[in-house]
């Protein structure tokens, strides 16, 4: 067990879901720390500052339909990084879509640990992050 | 002007050329020759839509010549020009689809002439078939198309509407925010199963299938936790039975689909006096079959309501709140898995589902 804090990133073009999201994520005790992502640029541009120098442990939860670069591309970035950046990071994605190929796209990349279906259940997201 | 159709005679003998082009210059554009390399290359240069060959000629028949150009130029209509003794080759070659029919030397002038109208009538319904079924796949793609963007475009409101339910639940309203909350909520929630199951519907359309290895009790989970929540499963008892079942290999899109809709429709025509509602999925591997029971302790059916029970938009009940669409849906998914699905009820006690499955390799 990691006595270090948990970081949770939301990545989403979706505002409201973004807001909704973060407070849902404090309010159900899971942590305060919540930065919020409004595109996976955003988030790429950010990712080596943001995990490298981390005293955290750091979740991404990543939706899939986006403008710019979507959440698959998104994990594939992420993927290509160096291995001992991504050590300890897990990658959920949390999206609206329920179309099969899109499901079985996100399951097959090995980054990701769970595709999880809108609107966030903070419950069963507590039982997937490691301790 | 228009361009005269082209004819293409292939034949060892020059004379059966002339005799050709001469009966029929006036009307077409016919080229002739002895050799089957010229015909090749007239063939790639120009549309084609009738070709003659004489079947005996050195070197190779007509039907073999047939068999090499097939493929390349699909859409011109053959027809084989043959003495009586190659009867038989040529039979063949029209039950395998090569050759549109055939002709017997001498032929009779108003015979090929006929013939000649025929096959060019031939010609122009399929290339009008094809070009149908060219616009058909370009709706059928469109449709695809929409039906992806809709299924996203259609619920990302309505998931961030139930994200933010569920949020000013937990931050603590008064009675009457709580119950306009819910009233919200329950709407949603029949908007949304109604865009699901139109996007399930359209899904289960589509050919393609995804087989992978389905681990019965994770499986149930994954069910048991989405519906533990839904409107009307508060008292629900969510049981199981899997100590017969092993892993299985399916479709589990399109099991999660079937199942699904069956554990809604148990709950949302549970018995309301019962003081226990409950649903028990069995799941059991029997000799390459997965078998599958859903029971519950509902309302059950009518006897009379069960032959139409699976057809489309079909209401058993006069109180239903379904969208007449799941178990329509659940009939065509297990019939592209190979499944069926038989239903046994008594109304007032419960009804019992029962699926079964060709395991895949």
């Amino acid at each position: 067990m990691s006595d270090k804090p948990l970081r949770i990133f939301l990545v989403d073009d979706n505002e409201i879901d973004l807001i909704v999201n973060e407070k849902l994520l404090r309010i159900s005790g899971l942590t305060d720390t919540v930065e919020r992502f409004a595109s996976a640029t955003d988030f790429l541009q950010r990712f080596d500052g943001l995990v490298d120098a981390s005293s955290y442990r750091n979740v991404l939860l990543l939706d899939i339909m986006m403008p710019g670069l979507n959440g698959f591309e998104c994990a594939q970035a992420i993927s290509e990084r160096p291995a001992e950046r991504r050590a300890g990071f897990q990658v959920f994605v949390l999206s609206s879509s329920i179309d099969r190929n899109d499901i079985a796209r996100a399951s097959a990349i090995p980054l990701v640990g769970r595709v999880l279906e809108k609107p966030l259940d903070t419950y069963l997201l507590k039982g997937l992050i490691n301790p | 002007m228009t361009e005269r159709v082209r004819i293409l005679y292939l034949d060892d003998e020059e004379q059966n050329l002339f005799a050709f082009k001469a009966l029929f210059r006036r009307e077409f554009d016919v080229f002739t020759t002895t050799s089957p390399h010229e015909a090749v290359a007239y063939l790639s240069q120009y549309t084609v839509p009738l070709i003659f060959s004489d079947q005996k000629m050195p070197g190779l028949s007509g039907v073999e010549f047939f068999e090499l150009t097939t493929r390349e130029f699909p859409e011109s209509v053959r027809i084989l020009i043959t003495g009586y003794a190659d009867i038989e080759a040529v039979i063949d070659a029209i039950n395998k689809g090569q050759v549109y029919r055939y002709v017997t030397k001498p032929w009779d002038e108003n015979d090929l002439r006929i013939c000649v109208r025929n096959a060019l009538q031939r010609f122009y319904d399929q290339r009008e078939l094809r070009e149908r079924n060219k616009r058909l796949e370009e709706a059928n793609a469109d449709l695809e198309r929409f039906i992806y963007s809709a299924s996203h475009d259609l619920r990302a409101p309505l998931v961030s509407i139930k994200g933010i339910v569920n949020l000013a639940r937990m931050e603590g309203l008064d009675e009457k925010a709580t119950n306009y909350l819910a009233m919200i909520e329950r709407s949603t929630n029949r908007l949304d199963q109604f865009v699901q199951n139109i996007i399930h519907y359209y899904q289960n359309l589509k050919a393609d299938e995804i087989i992978t290895e389905v681990n019965p009790g994770e499986l149930l989970d994954e069910l048991y936790e989405q519906y533990r929540h839904h409107e009307g499963a508060e008292f629900m008892a969510f049981r199981r039975d899997i100590t017969e079942a092993v892993p299985f290999k399916v479709d589990r899109n399109r099991l999660k689909v079937v199942l699904s809709n069956l554990l809604s429709n148990a709950i949302r025509f549970r018995e309301p006096s019962r003081q226990q509602p409950e649903v028990m999925v069995r799941i059991l591997n029997k000799e390459g079959r997965v078998v599958i029971h859903a029971d519950d302790n509902g309302q059950g059916i009518a006897a009379e309501a069960i032959p139409s029970l699976f057809d489309m938009f079909y209401h058993a009940t006069d109180k239903s709140l379904g969208t007449g669409i799941g178990l329509y849906i659940v009939r065509e998914a297990l019939r592209r898995m190979g499944g069926t699905i038989s239903v046994a009820s008594e109304p007032g006690k419960g009804s019992r589902f029962t699926i079964e499955l060709p395991e895949r390799p």
